[in-house]
This record gives structure tokens, sequence and C-alpha cells, in this order.
């Protein structure tokens, strides 16, 4: 059962004396149940909408939304107690410590107040849940917004931008928590984020939005590989005479440090083979992998 | 970070129980609502020792003195009358009520001017008091409401509540329903503080007269009609400002509203008189209403008559109701259909 479904979702934005903005445009988007799958697109590309459509903050002008198979938001009451959200900036009483804004969520929930020290731990937050809100710092907001997430035990966990003003110590602590509430079989984490690496670390699934249409989405590896280039990178002694080699056989050949970067190649041992009937023994041939970045680019580049 | 998560199966939103117990936790948690129940019961203390220093029960002696330049100010003016009635260049055709004026006696010179300082009356004050109480408890339950649902749309703690309850008209029930039991228990703790103060003064520095029959209850109806203006007062604050999703925004609209809009109507419009709220505030809580001067007329024999209007409670409440619920309807369809960002 998908996580996750919409089809077909438009959504556009009036403003007076504007033209309506499409922030949605027929959207097809599945999140399978399980796992960590990341959501990545330029600024303006909907998926803070997106998440906005799932949460019934914003209603879709057409289509249909599901969220843990109930459709969305007229079903939305009989799973929200399964679905934790940290949607950009956390949003808590400034005047309230983080414990006592921790407690007036579970008891709106209806979840036990032992849980709130459960959820403080989890985020290492414990020693400062006394403390006013108004008085953390950005990490720590931050950290806060995500005990508030886990507080419901979600089956599935919106995170939207989740590492904003953390330190390094801390982001790596959420990529942990985020692999490990994937891993456990039982939740499913849409991952919300602009840090690409963050992404390609803990997701096992993405989909990638442009202009409010989800442009590529499966696998990590899947993405990935529909996006690889057919670069293969050459090291051998001579690199000249084997440069000279690959021209004259029709590859496109460029030097990259200290070997040559051949590209659109079909089948790797033709290069082997050009260059050994040329007296080129290979030190090495490596295809050069498409990164995510590359990827990304490379989907969501503006068309015009 | 450590522990292990263990997600059950799909869970439905809390309860409505749990969602009025976590906003009454959060109303009572609120600085502002704390100072303002310790400013109700400084001013409380303050207004006892000043009226303690300011009021005094009369001995025998000064009240007999009191009694005696009462008596010699009545005869002083009956004599000045005389002399005015017997002065020839009075007009004739003038009666000598409206020329020298009526005979004095002891209710145009009560006795309580003569004692300074003077006795506490319950029986005179004690109503008053409820309507000037009820007036400052509905200005308090108006910033009550508008601050309690303002700092939510400031903090954008309204669009976070939405996670965890995503009924929007259940949302806003809890929040409503809180807003007018807290507002209604503001009312009726500061018409208990003035009640408290009421008989201790007049046990203490009073008149020593016995209230008249039908006091209490006139006395009684009034606070628990300033109990129910505060409950609108409430509402409508939270109303306004949920509207306007800004707290200064709505006190700014109900300033000018009060101070310049009203004055306008009663300006230049005097017959729209009874639909001004605050005629209908003290209408509500007036024992008999509020007598309302609308238009002066030249009737059919060319005397100019004042037209006068009597709105009463009962007319008050009904209006009252109407514009609450109209205010808090609006703002909560709009709430309801509104994309929230």
């Amino acid at each position: 059962m998908p996580a996750v479904e919409l089809h077909a979702v438009s959504k556009s934005y009036t403003r007076r004396g504007r033209p309506p903005q499409k922030a949605l445009d027929d959207l097809h988007l599945v999140v399978e149940s399980g796992g960590v799958h990341g959501f990545l697109g330029p600024n303006g590309s909907g998926k803070t909408t997106t998440i906005r459509v799932l949460l019934g903050l914003v209603r879709a002008d057409a289509g249909d939304v599901r969220l843990l198979d109930r459709p969305v938001p007229a079903g939305l009451p009989e799973v929200i107690g399964s679905v934790g959200a940290l949607v950009e900036t956390p949003l808590f009483f400034p005047g309230f410590s983080g414990r006592r804004n921790l407690r007036l969520l579970a008891e709106t929930a209806g979840v036990p107040r032992g849980r709130v020290e459960e959820v403080l731990d989890v985020v290492a937050l414990r020693d400062r849940a006394d403390d006013r809100f108004k008085g953390y710092s950005l990490g720590m907001k931050q950290r806060l917004g995500i005990a508030a997430a886990l507080l419901k035990r979600p089956r599935l966990l919106v995170l939207d931008e989740p590492s904003n003003g953390l330190d390094p110590a801390g982001i790596r602590d959420v990529r942990e928590l985020i692999r490990r509430l994937g891993s456990d079989g039982s939740t499913t984490v849409l991952l919300s984020s602009h840090l690409l690496a963050e992404i390609e670390q803990v997701a096992d699934s993405v989909s990638i939005m442009a202009r409010g249409r989800c442009i590529a989405s499966g696998p990590v590896r899947e993405v990935l590989a529909g996006r690889s280039s057919g670069d293969v990178r050459v090291r051998v002694p001579d690199r000249a005479a084997a440069a000279a080699v690959l021209t004259a056989a029709g590859y496109r050949v460029s030097p990259a440090d200290d070997a040559l970067l051949v590209s659109a190649v079909r089948a790797p041992g033709e290069v082997t083979r050009l260059l050994a009937e040329h007296g080129h023994y290979l030190e090495e041939l490596s295809p050069v992998a498409a990164d995510l970045e590359s990827a990304f680019l490379a989907l969501t580049a503006d068309p015009a | 970070m450590s522990a292990v998560l263990t997600p059950p199966p799909t869970a439905p939103a809390g309860s409505f129980g749990g969602l009025v117990r976590a906003e009454t936790h959060r109303f009572l948690a609120r600085r502002f609502i704390r100072v303002l129940l310790l400013v109700a019961l400084a001013g409380w203390a303050t207004a006892l020792v000043v009226s303690l220093l300011a009021f005094q029960t009369p001995s025998p002696e000064r009240l007999a003195e009191a009694r005696a330049a009462q008596q010699e100010q009545i005869q002083l003016a009956g004599e000045g009358r005389e002399q005015c009635l017997a002065d020839p260049a009075r007009p004739a055709d003038v009666a000598p009520d409206d020329w020298c004026g009526p005979p004095a006696t002891a209710d145009q010179l009560p006795l309580s001017m003569f004692l300074q300082p003077e006795p506490f009356s319950l029986s005179a004050d004690g109503t008053a008091g409820a309507v000037s109480v009820a007036a400052l408890a509905a200005a308090l339950a108006f910033l009550v409401g508008g601050t309690f649902v303002g700092a939510e749309w400031s903090t954008r703690s309204m669009v976070a509540l939405l996670f965890w309850e995503t009924r929007r008209p259940r949302v806003m029930a809890a929040k409503l329903l809180v807003t007018a039991v807290a507002s209604a228990v503001l009312g009726l703790l500061m018409q208990a503080l003035w009640l408290g103060l009421a008989t201790l003064l007049q046990s203490v520095v009073g008149d020593g007269v016995t209230p008249p029959a039908g006091f209490w209850s006139e006395l009684l109806g009034a606070q628990g009609r300033g109990v129910l203006l505060a409950v609108f007062a409430g509402l409508l604050g939270f109303g306004l400002t949920n509207l306007l999703r800004n707290t200064g925004a709505a006190t700014g609209v109900a300033f000018v509203y009060v101070a310049i809009a009203e004055n306008a109507v009663r300006a230049l419009r005097p017959a729209w008189q009874p639909w001004l709220l605050t005629n209908n505030a003290a209408a509500l809580v007036l024992p008999d209403g509020l007598t309302l001067y609308l238009d002066d007329r030249v009737d059919s024999q060319g005397v100019y008559r004042q037209v006068e209007y009597l709105l009463t409670s009962g007319q008050a409440a009904a209006f009252l109701t109407l514009v609450t619920a109209a205010v808090v309807g609006v703002g909560v369809v709009l709430f309801n259909r509104r994309d929230l960002h």
C-alpha cells in the first residue's frame, strides 16, 4: 500500500491583480510504504505545496490525494494520528518551554505524557527541555520540531528541510535517525531537502519536482542510471597517443587530470580492445557515474 | 540521539475533550492571563485601601452636626425664597417656582452633603458599581479573547495545531469554548470581587442603612448580566482578531469604532443609536435598560419634543447575540475554507 498517492493534482494560487500562479500542474506522485523517500526540487517547484496539500492545509483544485490509503482531506482525521510532520520552521509558543509545548501537543492528540520524555531523549534535548522555546538556538528549535513530529509514533513522517540550522554533529544525528526510522520497515519518511548529498546518503527512493510536476521518480539508483552519461575515465601511460587513437576511431576525448575522459561510450570493451590493438595497455578504465546533483540539475533545467 | 521507535497501526486524531484540555492548559499558562489576574487582585486591594481611607461611618455627634447643618441650609434657602417672592420687581407673568425656585427640601440637600468624609452607601452605589465593573470586565474579556487567538496567528501555532487535529471546525470550537468559559469566569470573578468589596465597605465604613426591598435582586441581576456581557465581549474580541489575524489590528478597529464611529453616529444619525454596541452593552447590564434620546421633533402643535427610546435588556441581549454570532461565524467559515501557509 502506498503511503502517499497524488494523481492529476493541480493547484493554482490567485492573488488580487495578478494572474493565477500554477503551483501544482497535473502532479502524479506515489511514495511506497517503508524506507526513506527523498523529495527534491528547486525553489518554487511545488514541494511545499505538495506537502501542504497532503496535510490538508491547502486544498487542491483538482485530482485525487490519498495519505495512508485515506482520501485527503475527508479521510485525514482517520490517519492524522499516524502522521508526523515538520514543515519548514518549527511552530511553537515562544514563551513556553520545549517540554510544555510538547505536552500540549501530546494532550491534543491523546498521546501519553511519558512519550514526551521519550522523544526528548531521541533528539537529545532533555537537559534543555524546561528552557523557553524562544531561547533555543536554531538547531535546538529544529530538534524540538523533530521531537514533535515523532510524538505520535508516526507511520508516515514528513520532514521538510530537517537539517536546517543544525551543526555537523546534529546533521549526522538527524541523518542517522532518519535512516533508522526508514529501515524499521513500518515507517515511511518523506524527506524534502535541498541537500542533495543528504538525500543521496539516506534515501531509498527519490522524486524530483520541477514546475509543479514530478519529472522523475523511483529508486535512487534507477533515477541515476536514467541519467547515466556513458562517459568513461581512461588512464594509460601515453595519454597523447591513446587520445589520437580514440579520436581517429570517432570517440570524443578530453583530458581529465592524469587521465582521459571518453564520452558517449556504448561498450567500454570496445575502448579496451582498440587501445590494446595499438599497444596501449590500460592502467584504469572506469565508468563516470552520474551523481544526484548532476541528475537533478539536468532534470530541473529550464527548457527555455 | 538514541532509542528505538516502533510505530503502531494507523491512529486517528485525538478526542475533542483532549483538544479542549490542551487549549485550557495553554490558556492558563499564558503570561498575559496570569498578569491580568494579579493586576485584578492588586486593583481590588488598592480600591479597598483607598475606599477605607475615603469613606467613614459617622459618629452620633458628627451625624447630629450634619443634621443641624442640613436644617440650617434648608432654612437659609427658605428665607432666600421668601425674599425673592416678596420682591416687587418679580414679573407677574412668571410662575413663582419658575422665578424663585421650589421650596428647599431634605431630598435636595441630602445628609451626605454635610458629612465629610461621607459613609459608603451600598444601597446607593452597589448597583452602579456593578455596572462599572461589568464595563471593565467586558474590556478585559475583549483583550483576553483577542490575545488568545492573536497569539496563535502571530506564532502560526494555529497551523501547527492542524497537523494534530485536521478538523478545523473542531479546532475553532475548542478555542471558542475556552474563550467563552474564561470570559465568564473573568466576569464572575470581577463581580465577586466588587460584591466582596462593597459588602466589606458597608460593614466597616457604611452608612448603616438597610438596603430597600428588591435591592439584592436588582444588584445580582445586574451582576449576572455583567457576566453575560463579558462573554459577548470575549467572543467578539476572539472573532474580530480571528478575522484580522492580528491582535493589534483588532484592538485598533475596536478603538476606532468606539471612539470615532459611535460618536459620529450619535452626532449625525441619533436615530441609529439603538444599533450601537456600547448602547446595547449598557442596556444589557442596567437594571431598567437604557433610555436613549433619539431626536428633537416638532409635534403637530408646533412644540419641540424629545423622542425617547427605551432599549431593554432583552433587546440588547438579542442584538449582541446576533452581532457576536456574525463576527465569530464569518471568521470560522473563512478559517474552514482558506488555504493556510
